[in-house]
C-alpha cells in the first residue's frame, strides 16, 4: 500500500463480518459515497467468533485488514525489550491521573489538568515506539508494578488482588497491540471509527501519530452497552465463588473497574476525534456527559433509500398479516426473551398471530438456546419462528407488525426500513426510537404515530400494542401512512450522504 | 452495536499459581536424608565394626567398598531422583495418585538395568577379589540406587512410623548380617550388607504397594519428554558432586589418598573426622525438619493459598512477611543450635575422637570440618526454601558453586599442608550458604512482585 486511501474506517466487531444494523450503515455509506476510497481495519475479539465476509465490497474499497484482540500476547514475543526509564512511567502515570480527574470533574488543587492531557497524548502517540512504553515494560518493569500496587491500595483494597492484577492485565495486552497495529496500519488522509472502545483508542493512536484527523460516529453509546454486558456476565460471580479470601467487594470493584476502563477508552477517543457524530440528541448529551467537548459535536440521522423499499410496499396485500417480526440479532441487549413472553400473550388474544425472529443467532449460542427452550416452555413453539438472517426486502410485506424490544438502541435502521416498506412498529422506549415512531420536531410529529412506544421489559404493554395495531384496522393503516411519510420527509439517505460527503471533505482538506 | 465478543472469562492459567503449592518440598527431604542416612551407617559400621572383625584389614576394605557404595549411587541416581521427586508431586498434584506406584517400578527397573550395566566393566577391575566380592558388589549398588528411588515416594507418603519400620528393619538385618559374616572377612561382611540394603529396599516396597493404589504394574510415563526436567537434573548429580568432591580429592591425591582395592581409594587423614564431623549435624537437621518442612512449609502454602483465594494485596503482604520471618527464624535456629554443638565439640572433641579411635592429631580437621558440615545445613535449609518457591535457576546456580568452590579450595587448600586440611571444605561451604542467603533475602525482599510479575501471560 504507498497511496494513501481517504478514508480508514475503524470496525470493532462490526462490518464486514458481522451482519446487522450498524453493518448495514456502514455497507450503505460505503456504497452511496463511490467517489470516496476506504480501507477497513477490523478489530475483533477472538477469530473463532467470526467467519467470513459477509458483504460484497464495494469496488471503492481497495484494503482489508484485520486483528484480533486475542493475539494481544502472542505478539509480545516479538516486542521490544523492557527499557523505559523512571521518566516514561511518570509520563504513564500523568495519563492515568489525567483520566482519574476528567472522569471525577475535578482535580486537586495545583494540578494543571491540561498539562496531564498534553503528557497523555504524547504518552500514547509514544506507545510501542523506541522512546516509549511497550507491552514488556508493563509486564516486567519494577515501576509498573509499584503503580499497579498503589492503584490497587487507592481503590478497594480490600478486593481480591489476583483478580485486580490479572484484570489490569488482561486491559492493558490489548492496547500496546492497538499500538503495534498503529504502527503498521496502512496510510489513510483521514480515520472514521463506528464506535469509541477499543477502535477508538485505535483511532486515537492514529490521530496522534499520523496527525490525520479521526472522525467518530456512535451508533449506540459504547460505554452504556459495555456496562450493560459487564452487568449481565455472571463471570464475575465465577471469579469469586470458592474463594475465601476475597472480600464480597471484589466483584463490584472488578466491574467498576472494566466500566472505568472503557469509560477511558471513549474518553481518550473523545479527545482525539472531530467531529463527533451521533444518531439523534438523546446520545449527542450522553456524549457530551461523557466528556465529549460540545462544539465537536453534532448529529447526523440515519438515512435509507426509499426506491430501495418501493418494491416491498407494492408487494404488501390488502389484508394486514397476523404476523409480528422481531428483526435483531439473537443477543440479550435485543431482549428476545420478553419477544417471546410478549408473544404468548399476542397469542392468547389473537390466536392466528404468529410471531417470527429475523436474525443470526450465532453470537450467543448459549442465549439462542435459552430462547428456542423459553418458546418451548410457553407452549408456543409452533407459532414463534426463528428465521435466521433473512433479505429485509423479501420478508418486511410479510410482517403485520415490527416489534423492536431492545434494552438499548441508538437509531434502529430496523424501523426504518419497516416504515418504508409499510410497516408499523412497536418499540421499546429506548434510544431514538420514540423519536422515530412518534417524531422529533413539531413539524415531524404533525405527521403522527406511526406504531407505538412502550417501556422496555413490559411483556403486558408490548402485548396491547401489538394486539391493538394487529385488530384495529384504522388504526394500522394511520400508523402506516405516518410512517411512509415521516421515513420519505426526515430519514433520507440522499441527506445522510451528503453530510458525511461534506465531513469527509473538510477531513480531506486538511 | 456488535461487541467485539471479547472473552473475559480465561483471564489466566490457574495451574500456574496452584503448581507453587505443590508437595514440592519433597525434595528437600531427598537432597539430605540418603545423604546423612549414608553417613550414619558409615559411622555406625565403623564404631561396631571394630569389635566384631578382628581382621582391621578385611574391615577397612569393606568400609570403603560402602563408602564408595554410598558415594557412587547418590552421584550416579542424585539427578534420578530430583527428575522423579518432580515427576511424583506433579502426579500427586493432579490426583494421578495411581500412576505414582507404577511409574516407580517403571523407574527401579530403568535404575537397575542402567545401574547394573554400569556396575559390571567396574566390578571387573577387582583383579585382586573373588567373583563372589565383585558379584555383591555389584548387586549392592544396584539395590542402594534403587533404594534412594523408593524412599523418594516413602517419603512423600507421611507414613512416618511405616518409614521408621523399613529402616529399623533394614538396618537390624544389616547388623545382624555384618555380624554373622564378619568371619568371612569383606566378602561377608558386604553379605550381610547387602541383605540388609535389600530387607530396606523389599519392606518399602511392601509398604507402598499395600498403601498406595496403582493402575497398572509398570508405566514409563516419567520417561516422556515433558515429564523430564533436566535443570534439576543437573541440580541433583552438582549437588551431589559438590558434597563428594572434597573427598574424592582427598583420596586420590598421592599425598593424602592411597588405594585400598580395586579402583577404590580412601584418606586415612580426611575420612574419619569428617565423618564423625557429620555426626554433629543431627540437632541441626532436626531443627531443618521442623523449622523448614514444618512451619516454613506452613507459611509457604498460606501465601500461595491466599495469593489464589484473591486476598487483598496488604493480606498477601503480610502473609509473605511471615514466611519471611519463618525462613530467617529456620536460619537463626539453625545458626544457634549448630553454634552450641560446635561448642559442646570444642569441649568434648578429643573424647569424641578418642571413642572413634582416631588420633588427637586430628583435632583441628575435626574442628573445621563441624564447621564445615554446620554451615551445610545452613546451605541444605536455603537450598530447600530455594525449592519450594520453586526458584530452580537459582538452586542451579549454588550447587553450581559449591561443586566449583569446594573443588578449587580443597585443591589448593590441600597444597598448603596438612594444617588446611579440611579448610577448602568449609570456606566452600561458608561461602556457598553467605551467596544463598544474599540471594534469599532479595528474592524474599521482591516476593509478592515477582509472584506476580513473573507470572506468564497464557493466550485462551
Amino acid at each position: 500500500m504507498s497511496k494513501p486511501t481517504d478514508i480508514a474506517l475503524l470496525l470493532e466487531g462490526t462490518y464486514p463480518y458481522v451482519r446487522g444494523g450498524v453493518s448495514s450503515w456502514v455497507h450503505q455509506i460505503i456504497t452511496g459515497l463511490p467517489s470516496v476510497t476506504f480501507s477497513l481495519i477490523f478489530v475483533g475479539g477472538r477469530r473463532t467468533d467470526y467467519g467470513e465476509i459477509r458483504y460484497e465490497l464495494p469496488k471503492n474499497v481497495v484494503h482489508v485488514e484485520t486483528h484480533y484482540l486475542e493475539d494481544a500476547w502472542k505478539q509480545s514475543k516479538g516486542a521490544l525489550p523492557s527499557r523505559a526509564g523512571a521518566n516514561q512511567f511518570a509520563h504513564s502515570e500523568d495519563l492515568h491521573n489525567f483520566l482519574k480527574y476528567s472522569a471525577a470533574g475535578k482535580c486537586p488543587d495545583g494540578v494543571d489538568i491540561a498539562q496531564l492531557g498534553w503528557t497523555a497524548d504524547k504518552v500514547l502517540s509514544m506507545l510501542e515506539r523506541p522512546d516509549g512504553l511497550c507491552i514488556n515494560d508493563y509486564l516486567s518493569h519494577p515501576i509498573a508494578w509499584e503503580h499497579i500496587r498503589k492503584a490497587h491500595l487507592e481503590g478497594d483494597d480490600q478486593a481480591s488482588f489476583v483478580d485486580y492484577f490479572w484484570s489490569l492485565r488482561l486491559m492493558h495486552g490489548p492496547l500496546f497491540q492497538l499500538a503495534r497495529i498503529a504502527n503498521t496500519a496502512a496510510p489513510a488522509r483521514a480515520f472514521h471509527t463506528i464506535s469509541t472502545g477499543y477502535a477508538g483508542f485505535l483511532g486515537a493512536l492514529l490521530q496522534r501519530r499520523r496527525q490525520r484527523p479521526l472522525i467518530l460516529t456512535e451508533h449506540g453509546i459504547y460505554t452504556k452497552e459495555r456496562r450493560i454486558d459487564l452487568n449481565q456476565a455472571d463471570w464475575f460471580e465465577q471469579l469469586h465463588a470458592g474463594r475465601e479470601d476475597a472480600s464480597l467487594g471484589t466483584t463490584h470493584a472488578l466491574r467498576e473497574l472494566w466500566i472505568r476502563f472503557f469509560e477511558s477508552l471513549g474518553r481518550l477517543t473523545y479527545r482525539a476525534a472531530d467531529p463527533i457524530i451521533s444518531l439523534y440528541e438523546g446520545n449527542r448529551s450522553r456524549q457530551l456527559q461523557d466528556g465529549a467537548e460540545n462544539v465537536r459535536t453534532r448529529v447526523i440521522v440515519n438515512g435509507i433509500d426509499p426506491k430501495r423499499f418501493a418494491p416491498a410496499f407494492s408487494q404488501r396485500g390488502g389484508e394486514v398479516p397476523r404476523v409480528v417480526g422481531l428483526i435483531g440479532r439473537v443477543v440479550p441487549i435485543k431482549d428476545v426473551k420478553t419477544f417471546i413472553r410478549t408473544m404468548r400473550q399476542v397469542i392468547l388474544e389473537v390466536p392466528d398471530a404468529q410471531g417470527w425472529i429475523i436474525g443470526g443467532s450465532d453470537e450467543d449460542p448459549a442465549y439462542a438456546q435459552e430462547c428456542e427452550a423459553l418458546a418451548r416452555s410457553l407452549g408456543i413453539s409452533e407459532k414463534l419462528r426463528f428465521l435466521g438472517h433473512q433479505n429485509v426486502i423479501e420478508i418486511l410485506p410479510k410482517l403485520g407488525v415490527l416489534m423492536l424490544t431492545s434494552i438499548s438502541e441508538a437509531q434502529p435502521l430496523a424501523i426504518l426500513e419497516a416504515f418504508a416498506a409499510g410497516v408499523p412498529c412497536v418499540a421499546t422506549d429506548v434510544g431514538a426510537c420514540r423519536e422515530q415512531i412518534e417524531g422529533g420536531t413539531p413539524e415531524d410529529r404533525a405527521l403522527g404515530h406511526a406504531g407505538r412506544v412502550v417501556p422496555f421489559a413490559d411483556a403486558d404493554a408490548l402485548a396491547r400494542a401489538a394486539v391493538e395495531l394487529l385488530s384495529d384496522s384504522t388504526t394500522w393503516h394511520a400508523c402506516q401512512t405516518a410512517a411512509r411519510q415521516r421515513v420519505a420527509k426526515h430519514y433520507s439517505q440522499e441527506a445522510m450522504l451528503d453530510a458525511y460527503l461534506k465531513v469527509y471533505q473538510s477531513a480531506l482538506e486538511v | 452495536m456488535a461487541g467485539v465478543g471479547f472473552s473475559l472469562k480465561k483471564l489466566r492459567d490457574d495451574d500456574s499459581y496452584a503448581g507453587l503449592i505443590r508437595l514440592y518440598g519433597a525434595a528437600g527431604i531427598i537432597s539430605s536424608g540418603p545423604w546423612l542416612l549414608s553417613i550414619l551407617t558409615l559411622l555406625f559400621i565403623g564404631l561396631i565394626g571394630r569389635q566384631l572383625v578382628p581382621n582391621t584389614e578385611a574391615l577397612q576394605r569393606f568400609q570403603v567398598s560402602v563408602t564408595w557404595l554410598f558415594a557412587a549411587s547418590l552421584l550416579w541416581t542424585g539427578p534420578l531422583q530430583l527428575m522423579f521427586t518432580r515427576f511424583i508431586a506433579d502426579r500427586d498434584y493432579l490426583g494421578e495418585h495411581d500412576e505414582t506406584l507404577p511409574n516407580l517400578f517403571g523407574a527401579l527397573a530403568v535404575v537397575g538395568a542402567a545401574t547394573f550395566a554400569l556396575a559390571l566393566p567396574f566390578v571387573l577391575q577387582f583383579d585382586d577379589s573373588s567373583w563372589m566380592f565383585k558379584w555383591l558388589l555389584a548387586s549392592a549398588f544396584v539395590v542402594l540406587s534403587q533404594t534412594w528411588m523408593a524412599i523418594i515416594v516413602l517419603t512423600g507418603l507421611r507414613a512416618h512410623m511405616h518409614v521408621f519400620g523399613c529402616f529399623a528393619l533394614g538396618y537390624g538385618v544389616t547388623f545382624l548380617g555384618c555380624m554373622a559374616g564378619a568371619r568371612f572377612g569383606e566378602t561377608g561382611l558386604l553379605a550381610g550388607f547387602l541383605a540388609g540394603q535389600s530387607a530396606l529396599l523389599f519392606s518399602a516396597l511392601a509398604v507402598l504397594a499395600k498403601k498406595m493404589p496403582a493402575k497398572s504394574a509398570v508405566a514409563f510415563r516419567f520417561l516422556e519428554r515433558r515429564s523430564l526436567f533436566v535443570e534439576l537434573g543437573v541440580v541433583g548429580l552438582l549437588y551431589n558432586l559438590g558434597v563428594w568432591i572434597d573427598k574424592l580429592i582427598f583420596w586420590w591425591s598421592p599425598g593424602t589418598g592411597h588405594r585400598v582395592l580395586g579402583p577404590l581409594y580412601a584418606s586415612e587423614v580426611y575420612d574419619l573426622p569428617i565423618f564423625l564431623a557429620y555426626l554433629t549435624i543431627v540437632p541441626g537437621m532436626a531443627v531443618f525438619l521442623v523449622r523448614v518442612e514444618t512451619d516454613f512449609a506452613e507459611a509457604h502454602h498460606a501465601f500461595y493459598a491466599a495469593v489464589r483465594n484473591g486476598a487483598p494485596l496488604l493480606r498477601l503482604e503480610t502473609l509473605c512477611g511471615e514466611m519471611t520471618d519463618s525462613a530467617r527464624r529456620a536460619v537463626i535456629d539453625i545458626v544457634k543450635v549448630q553454634g552450641i554443638t560446635l561448642a559442646v565439640c570444642a569441649t568434648l572433641g578429643p573424647w569424641m575422637l578418642s571413642v572413634a579411635g582416631i588420633s588427637e592429631l586430628h583435632l583441628p580437621l575435626f574442628y573445621i570440618d563441624a564447621a564445615g558440615v554446620a554451615l551445610q545445613v545452613i546451605m541444605l535449609a536455603v537450598t530447600s526454601m530455594f525449592f519450594y518457591l520453586d526458584r530452580r535457576r537459582a538452586v542451579s546456580w549454588l550447587t553450581f558453586m559449591l561443586f566449583v568452590t569446594n573443588a578449587l579450595l580443597t585443591w589448593v587448600t590441600q597444597r598448603m599442608g596438612p594444617e588446611f586440611y579440611g579448610y577448602g571444605f568449609a570456606i566452600a561451604m561458608a561461602l556457598t550458604s553467605l551467596a544463598g542467603l544474599v540471594a534469599l533475602s532479595r528474592t524474599f525482599q521482591h516476593l509478592v512482585r515477582d509472584t506476580f510479575m513473573r507470572q506468564p501471560v497464557v493466550s485462551s
